[in-house]
């Protein structure tokens, strides 16, 4: 690890540092530009399109007055929420069964698991059309919740089953000896001890949702019933006029939540992140 | 991924099946398949079945709204000789291919810098890590607009400098194009590669380091031998990773080009999309996503002998 | 006459709409729409207690026909005793809801686009009959709705009409490129001519803009009669031979890689639906082939009108082989999945009575061309006589797809944006000849 002590070695470390975030964070900055600007200044190419020359909150307005924009920032909610619950519920049950239990076909199970990245949405869009359709899903919340786990359980149970494992297993057996069963060890034990990878798990799962598109353009037919990600690409364009304020506007305030409820969990979500790359 | 784990625990378990008594062990099977349950059942209705479905559809004219019939392998054999699905496979091949080592260069420097003690590091880490937080969708929106063909403002930028004359085809330009795409991939791809690489660099023991200096190595030297070394590992399994979730990508490319212009930023997910729902083919739409198939094993498979390897 | 309550007024909307509709003009049209139901003898439908109608149609680019059409379904709704919803999809939407009706049902009306009455015909019940009875009320059908709404001799809707493009030009950039009497509007031109008045534009900084990339309108507006002017066609009337690689075609598509250079704004192939209208809007082209939404978007300007002033429209050019429109009706259909067909149907004879129709028609000012020779001379196309060229459209309709049937060939050709594409080849590389082979190769392969 260097450590800077020169004037030298810091402005290595900072201009570069400057850099990066221009770079990664520019787009950002855009959008919230045009998002403030008005619709006539947008169009003026003689302005400097850098920065804003008459702050408006037209297209916002114009956005929740005249777009189902609440819709979509509600049912990526609900979505995102139901999903992630009903994944991590599973994922505990999966994770806890693959790490502590030994039951007919769970050597094949763990594979199996992973195997799942070999089917990704744009694999399995076509077929997954139909049996939605065949189930009468289309256009619910239930089209997405139901099928946002799929995505969201291999990865969520692979990572808690590697943190049930760091938990000493003399805690679990003297529990057992002492009577309590295996359901009970693992909500008043496991668990507990578990919050971490839980919350990594979580905030995951969260994210994940929250960038899910393909699933949720095909299922989602009404403008009342899109997610954010999907209604501000289809619907902020009617006929053949794009609406680039309120769509800056849309695209930034539709990254808002799940930038916000990850800035709580950054720690989580890197020792999540990073698990798969370095317990390997 | 999970695979080194499993190894681990088939150990674990046959010690922890040895301290436990008989009675125990039915418990366990049948809680263990209870457990397993809830997860199966939603992965057996909505992966596997599908998956077979999609296979089934494959082998048939099914088009949207007419059940089909039985074809055998002929939407495949079609699919070979069509242009538009060899230019589709070329630019999937080099839109995962091509950005790895432009994410894993970039993310590598993001991680030296950020193995520093600076000021503020929490934040920065948080929002360096935005890109790929935010949906793809959207930022990519802003990126279209970036990239427009009348309202760019690096088009601006450079005609105020009077580097060029006109606006620049971003978009609409082949090589432009791709490069377009390619460059939001790796701009979105960055943080992953720099947060995995910062762990993994934080991972290297410091007395490596100290005897590589007392050795006397220089700081390059160091890197070298000492540093590449230690994240070989993570490099390998993010760039195995990103390769297999590049090829699956599917709304960066639909925002930005939709395929075009010409079908010269098509991957396997857009042209399928367009086939099936626009064309209505539904068949021959499931038949290119199949093509998929090969590959991602491909590449899964190596992903998880290396990890074996590694482990 | 049934008396407007107030619940109905308050379902109609604050403002006025788009183009200065008030809203006791809307009332008047659901008063009377109401009372014409009420004395025409309204059908006793009396199991169609608790039922829900389902219609879904695509957004209307005029705000006001969208409100009318809403306001009309709630009114049907009131006089049947019907539960009705009606629903406005964006279209690119449309697509994917009339695939998810056809499998799970939910979908009783579904306005259809042209050639989806082809693509659907196994799941469309027969509108036969109520269609004719349209035409004869109408004064007879247009011949291109007799070319694009029939599927095998049977109507599997009812046509109401389309919204069609043309070429929108500014009249001040054309008169300085020595264009005569283009504050009048309707020139005849040819291409030639067009191309011509590209060069002069371009020089002055305001070329002309055309769409090459992969959009569901204004691309394929542009393309396929460009191509059927210059003696090509994507199959021949057998529906088998490819008459797509023309000398004559080969000669015109090089025309249009020099005029690219020459005359147009050359990012064109990066652009979609919208990119002209914001680059005619901004200023930045002079020319491009459009609905009618940028003269639409110009009215709504904040500049005095002078945008607005300073557009006008005219038919697209000609070509050796004569003169086109990309064309087709649209038509309202019924899934024969439906559990309500009988009640569709009523509602689709109700709205097609010219006392409900007209009024949804008359709103859009030209936007929506019109389906029955009556309305052709309709006092409406004088109102204003910058939309006056738009009836003549109709004339020169032919559908993708020509000579063949409008079939599902002829849709995947054009989801596979073949002859768009193939223009797009010949601008990028200048290679016409190498592009046309390309296209005509795609074609026999989706021909076969």
């Amino acid at each position: 690890m260097m450590v800077g002590s020169d004037k030298q070695k810091t402005l290595q470390i900072y201009i570069p540092l400057v850099v990066y975030t221009l770079l990664l964070l520019f787009p950002f900055y855009w959008m919230g530009v045009v998002s403030f600007k008005p619709t006539s200044d947008i169009f003026d190419l003689d302005l400097n399109p850098f920065w804003v020359q008459r702050f408006t909150l037209e297209n916002y307005l114009y956005l929740f007055e005249n777009t189902e924009f609440a819709s979509w920032m509600w049912n990526t909610m609900v979505i995102s929420i139901v999903s992630t619950a009903l994944s991590i519920f599973c994922s505990i049950c999966i994770g806890y069964a693959l790490a502590r239990l030994k039951f007919p076909g769970s050597d094949f199970m763990g594979i199996g698991i992973f195997l799942v990245y070999l089917v990704p949405p744009t694999l399995l869009f076509i077929p997954m059309a139909q049996v939605i359709g065949t189930l009468n899903l289309f256009n619910t919340h239930w089209a997405l919740i139901l099928t946002y786990p799929t995505q969201l359980i291999p990865f969520a149970s692979w990572l808690l089953m590697g943190y049930f494992l760091t938990i000493p297993k003399e805690i679990e057996e003297s529990a057992l000896m002492d009577g309590c069963s295996r359901i009970q060890i693992l909500i008043r034990i496991v668990l507990p001890l578990s919050v971490p990878g839980i919350l990594s798990a979580t905030i995951f799962c969260f994210t994940l949702c929250w960038n899910e598109f393909l699933y949720a353009l095909i299922f989602m037919s009404s403008g009342d019933m899109k997610t954010i990600p999907v209604g501000t690409v289809s619907d902020l364009i009617k006929a053949d006029t794009l609406f680039w304020g309120s769509l800056m506007a849309s695209a930034l305030l539709g990254s808002v939540p799940v930038a916000f409820i990850y800035s709580f969990f950054v720690k989580y979500y890197v020792s999540g992140l990073t698990a798969s790359a370095v317990k390997g | 991924m999970g695979t080194f784990g499993i190894r681990k625990k088939i150990t674990f378990k046959m010690n922890s099946g040895s301290i436990q008594s008989e009675n125990f062990l039915d418990r366990e099977s049948s809680l263990g398949v209870l457990l397993m349950l809830p997860g199966l059942i939603l992965l057996l209705v909505f992966l596997a079945y599908p998956f077979f479905l999609g296979i089934w559809l494959s082998l048939t004219d099914t088009r949207i709204g007419m059940p089909g019939e039985f074809i055998g392998l002929w939407n495949y054999t079609d699919l070979l000789e069509d242009d538009i699905f060899h230019q589709t496979a070329w630019n999937t091949m080099i839109y995962a291919v091509v950005t790895v080592p432009f994410k894993a260069l970039m993310g590598l420097g993001l991680a030296l810098i950020l193995n520093n003690k600076i000021r503020f590091s929490n934040p920065i880490r948080a929002f360096v890590m935005l890109p790929w937080i935010v949906p793809t969708a959207l930022s990519s929106l802003g990126w279209f607009m970036i990239f427009d063909p009348v309202f760019s403002p690096i088009s601006w930028l450079m005609i105020e400098m009077g580097l060029i004359e006109s606006n620049v085809n971003f978009l609409g330009d082949q090589i432009l194009a791709v490069t377009a795409i390619c460059w939001v991939n790796i701009w979105r791809g960055i943080p992953f590669f720099g947060i995995s690489i910062l762990a993994g660099l934080q991972a290297v023991p410091p007395e490596l380091h100290e005897q590589a200096a007392i050795d006397g190595a220089n700081k390059f030297q160091r890197f070298v031998n000492v540093t590449l070394p230690q994240i070989k590992g993570i490099l390998m399994i993010t760039s195995l990773l990103s390769i297999i979730w590049t090829f699956a990508d599917f709304q960066l490319i639909y925002v930005l080009t939709k395929g075009g212009p010409a079908n010269q930023t098509h991957i396997f997910g857009t042209y399928a999309y367009q086939i099936g729902l626009f064309g209505t083919e539904i068949g021959m739409a499931a038949a290119i996503t199949l093509y998929m198939f090969p590959i991602l094993a491909f590449f899964s498979i190596f992903l998880l002998r290396y990890m074996r390897k590694t482990a | 006459m049934e008396k407007v309550n107030d619940n109905q007024l308050k379902s109609i909307p604050e403002e006025t709409a788009e183009n200065g509709v008030t809203r006791r003009q809307i009332i008047k049209t659901g008063a009377a729409a109401g009372a014409v139901a009420l004395m025409g003898g309204f059908p006793n439908i009396s199991s169609a207690q608790n039922k829900t109608l389902n219609i879904v149609r695509g957004t209307y680019f005029i705000p006001g026909a969208q409100e009318i059409a809403k306001q009309q379904a709630a009114e049907f709704g009131k006089q049947a005793g019907v539960k009705v919803n009606a629903d406005f999809l964006n279209w690119t939407d449309l697509n994917t809801k009339i695939g998810a009706g056809i499998q799970a049902g939910g979908i009783d009306v579904i306005e259809l686009w042209p050639v989806q009455n082809h693509l659907y015909a196994n799941n469309l019940v027969d509108m036969t009959d109520e269609a004719e009875e349209v035409a004869a009320r109408g004064g007879g059908f247009e011949e291109y709705v007799l070319n694009s709404g029939l599927v095998n001799g049977r109507y599997l809707g009812i046509p109401h009409g389309n919204n069609a493009g043309t070429i929108a030009y500014r009249i001040s950039a054309f008169e300085k490129a020595g264009v005569k009497h283009a504050d009048k509007g309707g020139m005849d031109m040819t291409w030639d001519e067009y191309f011509a008045v590209a060069k002069e534009c371009k020089k002055m900084g305001m070329p002309f803009g055309q769409s090459l990339g992969h959009s569901l309108g204004d691309p394929i507006g542009f393309c396929y009669p460009y191509m059927w002017a210059s003696g090509a066609l994507e199959v021949g009337d057998d529906g088998k031979t490819i008459l797509f690689n023309t000398p004559t075609f080969e000669y015109a598509l090089n025309k249009f890689v020099q005029a690219w250079k020459d005359g147009y704004d050359e990012t064109g192939t990066s652009w979609d639906d919208s990119s002209n209208n914001r680059a005619y809007l901004s200023g930045k082209i002079s020319s491009t082939f459009n609905g009618a939404s940028i003269y639409y978007a110009s009215k709504r300007r904040d500049d005095g009108g002078e945008l607005m002033n300073d557009t006008h429209h005219m038919l697209m050019p000609k070509g050796t082989a004569g003169r086109y429109h990309e064309f087709g009706t649209q038509t309202m259909g019924i899934l024969n999945n439906s559990k309500n067909i009988d009640v569709a149907k009523e509602y689709l004879k109700w709205w097609f009575q010219p006392e409900n129709f007209d009024k949804w028609w008359r709103i859009q000012e030209g936007y929506q061309l019109h389906h029955v020779k009556n309305l052709a001379d309709d006092p409406m196309w004088q109102d204003d006589p910058k939309m006056g060229i738009f009836k003549e459209i109709p004339k020169y309709g032919r559908l993708r797809g020509f000579a063949g049937n409008p079939n599902e060939k002829a849709s995947l050709a054009a989801s596979k944006y073949i002859v768009v594409d193939t223009f797009a080849k010949a601008v990028q590389s200048g290679d016409a000849k190498d592009a046309l082979e390309w296209g005509e190769r795609q074609l026999k392969r989706i021909y076969r």
